[in-house]
């Protein structure tokens, strides 16, 4: 961080950085980005949302501009149009949803050999979510079922979030928000 | 027996079944909010219907005309008028007879021993006798309403060979319709207050379509071998063998086509996906596994663990083309269709190779052509005649010449049986003077040749020859021996001659085989 970016950060000015929120449909991702935002912008009811919606907030030191794209099946061939824009990836996994699992893990590997995501080194955020509910599986068995110790060229990390209460999810930022600086630098 | 509700991948609620249930159908029998589907279980006589994973309702179908007869007895024995085994010589009586069957009760009362005759007599006599079908198939028909949470009615296939439609809400007796043998499968297309199609495999192995405002059926496909799956594709029906094949026919009764399974069929559905206009049925077989056909070409194989028993596709919870299949072990089996499947057709017919439909660039007819195809054509038979003279004449003259080189030796290859010779000559030098080399070889296997000579015969007016006549050592089989000598060309006219080489046995005037040279044409001039 040069002293110019120290300046911009106390005039406000913070660094534009562009993420993806991708995961299946119902599983989350419109009501993580309405957590993240600030209190007084968020939204009361979340329906499914159609196509894509770009959200913006802001942490300690980046301001995100989030494309929060639709899970539903029919929109999922949408996603490939915006990972050249992605500076970092969120992924949203229903933890509760054991039987839509491989079809999450298939939707993840198209997603990682995808020739303008395969070759670069960008940040994976993994939130296994819905952690409240009561059969839910645990981030391990997560990140097992989706083999995420095979990625080995990019930086990832998965969290359990509970969405509604907004636990977790700003562990995930923060780790988000390095690995942003850390690339930068 | 229990009815057994899953959600997801976990068991969600069991409730136990009174009797063996022969056919299941979920449908929505009413438009209350929140829409909540309802499920029908036939058993017996009886739809049992669920809702809110509760029972609800329970329909039993009208009861079979009684025979008067039989009604009678059972009326006298109940007053005592007559004892349990003159009941049952005359139940005897008209169970032969009459062309109307026997209750359930009678039947079983004429197979009970004597000594238990009177207690069931005691125990039953006092209910009235019914006769009561059983329900063979179910499927559900949409009241009025193409949607797909419209309301639906039910669709009842009985023994009795009747096939009922059932009000959703009231489960009144909408329509019945007759059959000529019993139904053992069906599918149902349409709306009831619009049009239907039921189509229905009979036991008798023919299936019947029934339209709407027709208590018989109008079309008859007739089969020729037992049906074991029933699939509707478009306006065609998909039918699985007994015979091992998968049939088509349109639902006029035409047949389509037929395609040949490696194995019994044992159960079918359909595999519709609106939403990218794909329409397929899909094979349970048995050799475990599960065959996807578009028309009569093979899409995709599945293998599974178990045999498969039943297969249902559709929408699973929030996934569209889910395939649900049940498995003969008691497995139950999910599979989620791929986003980016997809389906090609691999054309299985033998047929024509696709390169043999590539045109040629064939050149034009040109007159002169025509004209030789039309000779040939019309004097086809004369052509071949002469052809086939001239080969023999041919044949005949290779033969004479073969022949007279034998006989004479003319060959420079011997072909007789004590010295077998191969012989070749090879002439150097530009002339006038020439080196004449001839190579000879014993060929026999292990017999060597002794006492040969060599001698030549040429025009002494143009050559001169070293020595004309020359002795050849004993000859071991396989070496091949140079004999050489040398031939001067005396003429300078630029003319060349034949010299002629033979291979003599002592005491023999036939040679054993023979060599033309041809000599070449001397070149240099004689140093006189």
């Amino acid at each position: 961080m040069g002293l110019f970016d120290r300046l911009a950060g106390w005039l406000g000015l913070k660094k534009e950085v562009n993420v993806l929120c991708l995961g299946l449909d119902n599983s989350g991702k419109t009501t993580i980005i309405n957590q993240l935002k600030p209190s007084n912008a968020q939204a009361q009811d979340i329906v499914p949302t159609i196509g894509f919606s770009i959200e913006k907030f802001k942490t300690s030191s980046l301001s995100f501009t989030v494309f929060d794209m639709s899970g539903q099946g029919r929109y999922r061939n949408l996603w490939e149009h915006y990972y050249k824009e992605g500076q970092a990836i969120i992924f949203v996994i229903d933890s509760a949803d054991k039987l839509r699992m491989v079809v999450a893990k298939e939707e993840l590997d198209t997603l990682l050999n995808h020739s303008d995501i395969k070759h670069r080194r960008i940040p994976i955020l993994f939130f296994a979510n819905k952690m409240d509910v009561r059969d839910a599986l645990s981030s391990v068995k997560v990140s097992q079922l989706l083999c995420l110790e095979n990625i080995k060229d990019k930086p990832w990390h998965i969290c359990a979030t509970d969405a509604l209460k907004g636990e977790g999810l700003q562990e995930g930022v923060d780790w988000l928000q390095d690995q942003i600086k850390t690339m930068r630098t | 027996m229990k009815l057994k509700v899953y959600r997801g991948t976990a068991l969600m609620s069991e409730s136990a079944l009174l009797d063996l249930p022969s056919g299941l159908a979920a449908f929505f029998m009413d438009l209350h909010e929140p829409r909540v589907p309802a499920v029908a279980v036939a058993s017996g006589p009886c739809v049992y219907v669920y809702k809110n994973l509760r029972p609800y309702f329970k329909f039993t179908l009208p009861g079979l005309e009684v025979n008067a007869l039989e009604q009678d007895l059972w009326q006298q024995a109940r007053e005592g008028q007559i004892d349990p085994v003159t009941l049952k010589e005359m139940l005897e009586s008209i169970r032969k007879k009459v062309d109307v069957p026997l209750s359930v009760r009678s039947l079983h009362f004429l197979s009970l021993e004597t000594e238990d005759m009177d207690d069931f007599l005691q125990l039953h006599k006092q209910q009235p006798i019914r006769r009561q079908t059983v329900i063979t198939c179910i499927g559900t028909l949409k009241k009025s309403t193409a949607d797909d949470d419209g309301v639906s009615c039910l669709v009842i296939g009985t023994e009795s060979c009747h096939v009922y439609v059932l009000d959703p809400e009231a489960f009144l007796i909408l329509s019945k319709m007759t059959l000529p043998a019993p139904p053992t499968m069906m599918d149902v297309t349409g709306q009831f207050d619009v049009e239907y199609r039921i189509t229905v495999a009979c036991r008798n192995g023919n299936i019947y379509v029934l339209r709407r405002e027709s208590d018989k059926p109008k079309y008859c496909i007739e089969l020729s071998s037992h049906p074991v799956g029933l699939v509707r594709v478009g306006k065609n029906v998909v039918v699985g063998c007994s015979d091992e094949s998968l049939q088509s026919f349109t639902q006029k009764g035409k047949k389509l086509w037929k395609a040949v399974l490696p194995a019994p069929v044992t159960t079918m559905a359909s595999m519709d996906l609106p939403a990218r206009g794909f329409q397929a049925v899909l094979l349970g077989l048995a050799n475990c596994e599960v065959q996807l056909y578009r028309d009569k070409n093979l899409l995709s194989t599945i293998k599974t663990p178990d045999v498969v028993t039943s297969i249902c596709f559709g929408r699973y919870g929030r996934e569209d083309g889910t395939l649900v299949m049940t498995t003969r072990k008691g497995g139950l089996m999910v599979k989620i269709l791929k986003r980016t499947a997809t389906f090609e057709d691999r054309d299985s017919a033998p047929g024509p190779p696709l390169a043999q439909s590539v045109r040629l660039n064939v050149p034009k007819k040109t007159k002169l052509y025509v004209d030789q195809t039309l000779r040939e054509r019309e004097n086809g038979a004369a052509m071949h005649g002469a052809f086939q003279m001239d080969l023999s004449r041919l044949r005949l003259a290779a033969a004479k010449a073969y022949v007279k080189a034998l006989e004479s030796s003319l060959a420079p290859m011997s072909a007789s049986l004590t010295e077998p010779l191969k012989m070749n000559a090879v002439v150097q030098g530009l002339g006038p003077s020439f080196k004449l080399t001839l190579n000879v070889q014993n060929t026999a296997a292990c017999r060597p040749v002794m006492n040969l000579a060599v001698s030549f015969l040429y025009d002494e007016s143009l050559y001169r020859m070293r020595s004309p006549y020359m002795r050849i050592p004993l000859l071991v089989p396989g070496l091949i021996y140079p004999v050489e000598t040398f031939v001067e060309c005396t003429s300078d006219k630029g003319v060349s001659d034949i010299i002629k080489v033979f291979v003599l046995h002592e005491g023999k005037s036939s040679p054993l085989l023979t060599a033309h040279i041809n000599m070449p044409v001397s070149e240099g001039l004689t140093l006189n």
